[in-house]
């Protein structure tokens, strides 16, 4: 009988079956060296999402240059290990690194996050590597928030506040010019609408839930003066400055000024929504500067600060990123020992890497006293003046809160905004689900 | 049946021989052991975990706390569960028929073999081949507010501005429908693999008869593809209610917004482990959407006498 197979020639069942249990034999007996490999390494891991693969490259040359510097002149080496912006913020890669036993010895957080790392019990006390000098260097509304009973948590590397950037080119379509940029809510709403076209939104909130949208809505709240709890820990979020806030936001939205649906990475991305032309005035942070010169720069642009509501306090928010250590990484001691030395000791080098971070690598106000000083003019002029003489010095910090209260608030604003919520139902309903969850809460105190 | 030599006293013990049954059945299970070995650890072995979990209160730090069935009763209280569920019912509901008919539709198109029909059938499954990040990302351009390509086509045809993933009432069928564009050519492909397996006598006859294409279509078609509407009805329905596709089209689009109008439970269960550090819970609302797409897929075996047709 003739033999039927689809096998190439030369090969049988029994070789396959012989192959395939060679190759599971090999792999396995390759898993323990692959574990003493992982486990002989004590350089000491950095994760965050600049360097040394992310795309721009001053913030890459600035991240290197601090860890090749370090690794010099120190026995303690550190890596740099890039993650993805999106996957790093949103994804899994750090929380499953962690609880899998295997974070990273040093990273960076958000302040909506430094709660949940706190809580976690991963954040290392920082405080004995750096000198009481350099603490003072930082002002309490920028350090209290990384800060539990004293102690230092986290180092910050910038401050980021809020601001609104306009299209000069969108003003002057409508006959408008920067005698007409908007000092209060009625005023924004009035000029959003004004310049309205069929092509293009007059402006532009966060639209997308999550932490940015929560960090880019606070200041709203705080205008009218708004909080989410009081000083006894019990919510403060149905009030009617809290009211007015959301109210705000779903008015703009209502009068077909501001979006629902926002391009590129967001409210974030004002290159892809100010400057593609999609919205006329766009809520961004400070970072906008060297977004829109690097990206836009044909683009002319004017920032202007948070506009309050009647009777209301001028007040925006800042936030930023800060270095943190591992607790139960391979040598937290080393590791608060880099962060000292990288971004809060009174070393010139030290001070210089601050300024160098928020004016060469970003557009950033600086987190230290010294630096603010050391930078000088470099803070002043052009539109980084404008931050600094005008919206910073009314920025307060990005609060921290455990997620279930992000989530809470988040929802009041999503539901109002583009649910079309009545904004006192849902700051009520808000504020009940914030009292039974405040009220079993123990974690370290919420900011 | 196994036929082993016995040793005669003072003799080597003889081989044991197989027979070629016995054989061919080891050397199967031999094949499929990589495959079940691969299914064990990493489906099956986390299933159990996972179940073990949500009887535990586990933040992700290496915390792990047992609460007993505290998990499963929070899911009772919890209002945004009850809304993600219904959602997800809802996405199924819109996402299977859809799937199916646009599946069948395609298959009946193309199912002619010329090479006109070949060329249709790439471009049909040709989403397919590409990420599906891209494809959110694309369909997140085509409908967006004021400038989209579609949102334009509406104005046009006088629907007025309509915001496609920013309306709340509106958002999650959007993302049915990019769903949809995405799979039908995979569906396609099945249905076209149960077309050729119908006998073209059945349809001459039929035609001889006198029998309309839609008689035909009603008659063989539909009745003879039962296997395979089986199997697409089983697989869409559970991949619906699992949000495979789902979770990578709603967290690129929407992230589960507007006002969590298109947060699926999957991405609810994602949201809860990997944001809110509550891994125990969302390990419990796993286990209970593990035991939807079980009674889903029994309901489908009960309905079918077991996915058998072979013999009607």
């Amino acid at each position: 009988m003739t033999k039927i197979s689809n096998m190439p020639a030369g090969w049988s069942r029994r070789s396959i079956l012989k192959g395939g249990t060679a190759l599971a034999a090999a792999g396995l007996a390759g898993l323990p060296m692959m574990g003493r490999a992982f486990g002989q390494d004590s350089t000491l891991s950095f994760w965050q999402f600049y360097a040394p693969d992310g795309d721009v490259k001053p913030q890459v040359e600035w991240f290197v240059k601090m860890v090749a510097d370090w690794n010099a002149t120190q026995a303690e080496q550190v890596a740099l290990e890039y993650v993805v912006g999106s996957e790093y913020i949103g994804g899994t890669k750090l929380q499953t690194s962690f609880a899998s036993g295997q974070g990273p010895d040093i990273f960076i957080i958000s302040p909506g996050d430094f709660l949940r790392y706190y809580n976690g019990g991963v954040l290392a006390d920082l405080t004995p590597a750096i000198e009481e000098a350099a603490r003072a260097d930082f002002p309490e509304s920028v350090i209290a928030n990384r800060m539990v009973d004293g102690k230092i948590y986290g180092v910050p590397m910038e401050v980021e506040p809020m601001a609104f950037y306009y299209s000069v080119k969108a003003f002057e379509d409508a006959g408008l010019n920067e005698n007409d940029v908007p000092q209060t809510w009625d005023q924004l709403l009035e000029v959003g609408k004004k310049l309205t076209t069929t092509e293009r939104y007059g402006l532009l909130f966060e639209t997308n839930p999550g932490y940015y949208q929560n960090f880019t809505w606070y200041p709203f709240m705080w205008q009218g003066g708004g909080e989410f709890q009081t000083a006894d820990g019990k919510s403060a979020f149905d009030s009617p400055a809290t009211v007015q806030a959301l109210k705000l936001w779903q008015d703009a939205v209502n009068s077909g000024a501001a979006p629902r649906q926002m391009l590129g990475g967001g409210g974030g991305d004002i290159v892809a929504n100010l400057g593609s032309g999609y919205c006329a005035i766009q809520n961004v942070g400070i970072w906008g500067i060297s977004a829109m010169d690097n990206n836009a720069p044909d683009v002319p642009y004017g920032i202007f600060k948070l506009p309050v509501p009647a009777g209301g306090k001028y007040v925006t928010v800042g936030g930023g990123w800060a270095f943190v250590a591992n607790s139960k990484g391979k040598n937290p001691e080393a590791a608060g020992k880099f962060i000292a030395w990288a971004l809060a000791s009174m070393a010139p080098d030290s001070i210089q890497r601050v300024v160098d971070w928020c004016t060469v690598a970003k557009s950033d106000m600086p987190p230290r006293n010294s630096a603010l000083a050391a930078g000088g003019e470099a803070f002043n002029k052009g539109k980084m003046g404008i931050f600094s003489k005008e919206i910073h010095p009314g920025t307060r910090a990005e609060p921290r809160v455990p997620p279930e209260v992000y989530k809470i608030i988040s929802d009041a604003i999503q539901q109002t905004q583009l649910g079309g919520a009545d904004p006192q139902a849902a700051a009520t309903a808000a504020s009940q689900q914030l009292d039974a969850f405040l009220a079993s809460y123990s974690g370290a105190p919420i900011l | 049946m196994t036929e082993i030599l016995t040793s005669v006293a003072g003799e080597k013990p003889a081989a044991v021989r197989l027979t070629t049954r016995r054989r061919e059945a080891i050397a199967g299970y031999l094949f499929i052991l990589p495959d079940a070995l691969g299914l064990l650890v990493f489906i099956g072995l986390p299933m159990v975990l996972a179940f073990g979990i949500s009887f535990f209160e586990v933040d992700g730090f290496g915390s792990f706390k047992f609460v007993g069935v505290a998990n499963y009763v929070r899911m009772w209280g919890d209002p945004l569960f009850w809304t993600t569920l219904k959602t997800t019912l809802v996405f199924a509901v819109m996402l299977v028929p859809l799937l199916y008919v646009t599946g069948l539709g395609l298959a009946l198109l193309v199912q002619r073999t010329n090479r006109f029909n070949t060329v249709m059938r790439a471009m049909f499954f040709a989403p397919q081949m590409v990420s599906l990040v891209v494809i959110s990302l694309v369909w997140q351009l085509m409908v967006v507010d004021k400038l989209g390509v579609l949102t334009r086509l509406a104005a046009a045809v006088g629907l007025g501005s309509i915001s496609f993933l920013g309306n709340p009432n509106i958002a999650l069928f959007t993302v049915t429908i990019a769903g949809v564009w995405f799979l039908m050519g995979y569906y396609m492909l099945i249905f076209l693999g149960g077309l050729q397996d119908i006998p073209k006598e059945y349809y001459e006859a039929a035609k001889i008869d006198g029998a309309s294409p839609i008689a035909s279509f009603w008659y063989i078609t539909l009745p003879l593809l039962r296997p395979t509407s089986f199997f697409v009805l089983l697989i869409s329905s559970v991949a619906a209610i699992a949000g495979a596709q789902a979770f990578d089209l709603v967290y690129v689009m929407t992230r589960g917004g507007p006002a969590n109008s298109t947060t699926l439970l999957v991405t609810y269960i994602y949201a809860q482990a990997f944001q809110y550090s509550a891994f125990g819970y969302a390990a419990a609302m796993a286990a209970l959407l593990v035991v939807l797409m079980m009674v889903t897929t029994v309901f489908f075996f009960l309905a079918t006498r077991g996915g058998r047709f072979d013999n009607e």
